[in-house]
């Protein structure tokens, strides 16, 4: 037994190895002398290096062989480039690894389960040690620096079995390469090549053996997750590209989810291997195979998940203006947008990007500002759903308020859309006449009801103002008025629209009017609407008053009766809006009609008297000529004045008719124009004018365009917004003034602190600007109405 | 619903002016109210030769300026005045001097003036308006039976007298 054993230790050694690296060859006969020679190898203390030389063998063949000639044979049919050689050959490669890789880790495997049982006292870190030291040296050998080759073709193995699978299972893939083929028709759309030489259950199964090879070698994460990523990044871009962008008015996200399992059905494919070997290996259990299968898998959904979020932020966030502007279709887009956003970190993006496109597409002078208007409405709805605590709202419209406040026919439009007589938005007169009407108060009470265990603090992209979040109203309404600081601006306004509303219609018909003030008291409490309640009422009156006195004329002798039937709108001059002011001369007939209507009135009501506006108003008129009669002409009363007069007289000279109508002839030339565009009076000679009373003399206005009498026809009655502005720089003025005369000379910090402190905002009057203030004051100086030395102004020295 | 129509703008002085009065309440909003009014109208008013405006962010003390009336002595002369008006106001007067000093019988050498309505005759009706029409008047109607200034007064016979001095101690 001693001899054996020393002559025996090459040959037990020769033994053992023989049996590991060439597994085929000994038979179970063989095993005791295998152990036998194995216990003697580890007597002698050579047990060790048994594992050292089978990993050194590995390495060693892997390097100088195995790995090279895997490398050949991948890149060897780059020659001819039919697709399904290459997956045939990229199959193949690996096939050829496992093969050749094989002995060495059956030996391992032997070694490994004698180490395990550990019958000799072999030393050893066991199978499963054995395992991952083998597994560590190919991947490091194999993959060191994997040409590119390996890559493109997994990858374009992947992309063909997908969409092989994807075609499998009836879901059309719509990828580039069919549409591009564009007879796709009689292509299976699976492998996109003709019926006949189909090789989709082909590519199927070769997948699936390549699975098992690279999970067999350990090797699937390796060689699998780069190309499986960017397939699947590309697919959901593609699909994204295809199917959402400008598309906001279905929701993709379960649409997503669908697809998401699809591929995940793919995916399981991809790594079922992984999934299989694990039930063969150290995991015996079959729910704890579920667990390893779909926590892979669960990995992949949450990584595509989170994947498409991102993309499907990024191209609406792109996208978010046209979604706002078409608000509320795109209602499912801002739906998907929200649940995506809160999963990304992409908030300051949108923020930024929406800032920036509603800079450059909405507030540039080409806009007109109802449409401006219309698009902060939407805005404002899109953006309370996309993000109820109103930051993203506050933050991102910014600009638009600010660019709101510059416009002068903002205050006008928004009145105008609110009372419904405006082409663009009726929403506001919608939101208006809403049942529950969220009252303009600005003053929030601390007390607010909300429990305290519900307060949320605000993101963290929130404008650190006064107003805190309580005051972060999302009502449509309320953030307009908001816009120019207080309500009382738009009452004005409303003041004036109603005026002109009721001064142009003449028939006392306020049936619409009363219900938009009722609503409007709703909004901004009875006192502020307290005006208009007066005009209603005033309008009201007068169809009583007209009625009343018309009576009493029908009941006078024939030859008593005024001689022009007049209806007056009898308006209590301290609570309508500035009117107008224009000097005209009615002829004495009306005069005298006016002066008869006067006496009733006073009659009427005691203690009060009319003051007529005799340039306000209408007059329905027929012309009699002697060939021809106009009839039913309604014009504006100096029109009317002007063809009376020509009722007297032929022929005036522009001076002469100026002088009688007590209007400027300039004025008056652009009122004559109405009558020569009716041709009943021509201009003879410059400043000369007569009545046409035959049409056949009559020649064809061709200077039809000069004539037009373009001006303030169907103008306001009241004064405008300009001329408002031009109030309040006078009373600005009066004040300026008076803190100079006062106080001899100040900054202009100084001048503008003082305005703001004393001068009380009121209808119609705003703050100003520092900048605004400056060049008012600069226009001044450059008037000579002040002085300005180091920045300090004072008021020249009046000769006393 | 009060606080809704109280105006934003004196809302936001009487914010201002708590710094300065620290016995700040509910009656001081109403004089701050007031003021404020009374400064509108004096704005609008545009009556010439009288003014007068909030000397710094408090708005309980007033300058005022007057000029002389045209056809008096003191035409051509201008005077600034100052208006202090207590936390009682308007019921209560204002105290109001002259910081120009003055050559008027009814005025004294420390800029103080005798007129009835800053004193007994006081109502809550009058406003800086009405105080500042009545100086200007004072200076060419003085009341020279209670004189302050009793060599004023006496000269006050002698119109031309008057000027020549009047001017001559003028200084702005």
């Amino acid at each position: 037994m001693s001899v054996l054993m020393s002559r025996g230790l090459p040959a037990a050694w020769d033994t053992v190895t023989a049996a590991l690296v060439c597994p085929s060859a000994p038979s179970p006969v063989t095993d005791d002398s295998v152990s036998e020679a194995l216990t003697l190898l580890c007597e002698k203390g050579l047990g060790q290096y048994v594992e050292g030389w089978l990993l050194e063998m590995l390495q060693v063949s892997l390097a100088s062989n195995v790995a090279p000639a895997f490398w050949a044979e991948l890149q060897h049919p780059e020659v001819e480039s039919r697709e399904r050689d290459r997956a045939g050959a990229l199959l193949e490669a690996f096939r050829t690894l496992l093969q050749r890789l094989q002995p060495f880790l059956c030996g391992l495997e032997r070694l490994g389960s004698w180490q395990d049982e550990n019958r000799v006292g072999l030393p050893g870190p066991g199978a499963h040690g054995l395992r991952e030291r083998a597994f560590s040296i190919i991947r490091a050998i194999l993959l060191f620096s994997p040409p590119p080759v390996l890559q493109q073709r997994v990858l374009e193995f992947y992309s063909r079995t997908f969409s092989v699978y994807m075609s499998q299972i009836g879901e059309q893939i719509e990828s580039d390469e069919v549409a591009a083929e564009g007879d796709g028709n009689d292509m299976c759309t699976g492998c996109a090549s003709a019926p006949q030489v189909c090789w989709c259950q082909d590519a199927l199964e070769q997948l699936q053996e390549f699975s098992h090879i690279l999970s067999r070698l350990q090797l699937l994460e390796r060689v699998s997750s780069e190309a499986v990523t960017s397939i699947l990044h590309r697919l959901i871009e593609q699909r994204m590209e295809q199917r959402c962008r400008g598309e906001y008015e279905r929701s993709f996200l379960s649409d997503f989810n669908d697809w998401l399992e699809q591929v995940l059905g793919w995916l399981s494919r991809v790594f079922a291997s992984e999934v299989g070997e694990a039930s063969t290996s150290s995991l015996p259990t079959d729910w704890k195979l579920d667990c390893i299968g779909s926590s892979i898998l669960q990995r992949w959904r949450c990584h595509m998940q989170q994947f498409f979020c991102r993309i499907y932020v990024n191209m609406r966030i792109e996208e978010l203006f046209s979604i706002i502007r078409d608000f509320p279709e795109s209602t499912p887009a801002v739906e998907d947008l929200k649940f995506c956003l809160e999963r990304t970190n992409q908030r300051q993006q949108l923020l930024t990007s929406l800032k920036s496109a509603f800079e450059t597409r909405l507030l540039h002078p080409g806009v007109h500002t109802s449409d401006i208007i219309t698009v902060y409405i939407s805005a404002i709805k899109a953006l309370r759903e996309l993000d109820p605590s109103m930051v993203i709202l506050q933050v991102a419209c910014q600009p638009i308020r600010k660019y709101l406040r510059t416009r002068e026919d903002t205050v006008r439009q928004i009145v105008a859309s609110l009372t419904g007589d405006t082409e663009g938005c009726s929403e506001l007169a919608s939101e208006l006449s809403r049942a529950d009407p969220v009252t303009l108060e600005t003053q929030d009470s601390e007390d607010e009801g909300s429990d305290p265990e519900e307060w949320t603090p605000d993101p963290t992209d929130a404008l650190t103002d006064k107003t805190g979040s309580k005051r972060r109203s999302s009502d449509i309404i309320s953030l307009l008025v908001s816009i120019f600081g207080s309500k009382e601006i738009f009452i004005d306004e409303y003041k004036t629209v109603l005026a002109d509303r009721l001064l142009h219609q003449l028939n006392y018909n306020t049936a619409r009017e009363i219900r938009n003030v009722e609503l409007l008291k709703l909004r901004f409490g009875e006192s502020h609407m307290h005006y208009c309640e007066v005009m209603l009422k005033d309008v009201a009156d007068s169809r009583r008053i007209n009625t009343n006195i018309h009576e009493e004329e029908a009941r006078l002798p024939e030859d008593e009766h005024p001689p022009i039937p007049l209806s007056a709108m009898i308006l209590s001059s301290e609570f309508w809006p500035q009117l107008k002011e224009e000097k005209l001369e009615l002829p004495a007939a009306i005069s005298k009609s006016m002066e008869a209507y006067t006496h009733r009135f006073e009659k009427l009501k005691a203690m009060r008297t009319l003051s007529w506006k005799p340039h306000l108003g209408s007059v329905t008129l027929d012309v009699e000529l002697e060939d021809r009669t106009l009839t039913n002409l309604s014009v504006s009363p100096i029109h009317a004045a002007i063809i009376l007069h020509f009722q007297d007289k032929g022929t005036w000279a522009l001076e002469e008719l100026s002088g009688v109508l007590g209007v400027h002839q300039e004025l008056l030339r652009r009122k004559l124009a109405l009558w020569q565009q009716h041709g009943v009076i021509q201009e003879e000679s410059p400043g000369r004018y007569s009545i046409l009373e035959k049409a056949s003399s009559r020649e064809r206005p061709d200077r039809g365009i000069m004539l037009i009498d373009s001006d303030e026809e169907g103008d306001s009655n009241t004064t405008t917004q300009s001329e408002q502005r031009e109030e309040k720089l006078q009373l600005f003025w009066a004040y300026i003034q008076a803190m100079l005369t006062n106080l001899e000379s100040m900054t202009l910090d100084r001048i503008h602190s003082m305005l703001r402190m004393f001068v009380a905002t009121g209808p119609g009057v705003t703050e100003m600007d520092v900048n605004e203030l400056q060049a008012f004051l600069q226009k001044k100086v450059r008037d000579h109405q002040l002085i300005v030395s180091a920045g300090v102004y004072r008021l020249p020295k009046t000769t006393q | 619903m009060a606080s809704q129509n109280l105006d934003p703008a004196a809302a936001s002085s009487t914010a201002a002016l708590k710094g300065n009065e620290t016995s700040g309440n509910v009656s001081k909003g109403s004089v701050t109210k007031r003021l404020q009014q009374e400064l509108m109208t004096l704005m609008m008013s545009g009556d010439k030769g009288i003014s007068a405006f909030p000397e710094s962010d408090n708005l309980f003390k007033w300058i005022g300026t007057i000029d002389g009336a045209q056809g008096t002595v003191y035409e051509g002369l201008r005077y600034k005045l100052s208006l202090e008006f207590p936390s009682g106001y308007p019921y209560n007067a204002p105290r109001v001097k002259f910081i120009t000093s003055c050559f008027h019988p009814n005025v004294d050498e420390n800029g103080f003036i005798c007129l009835d309505i800053l004193k007994d005759k006081w109502s809550a009706l009058y406003d800086v308006r009405s105080i500042l029409l009545s100086i200007q008047s004072l200076l060419g109607e003085p009341n020279n039976d209670s004189p302050m200034n009793s060599a004023a007064a006496e000269l006050w016979d002698n119109q031309e007298a008057f000027k020549a001095h009047l001017h001559a101690t003028y200084k702005n």
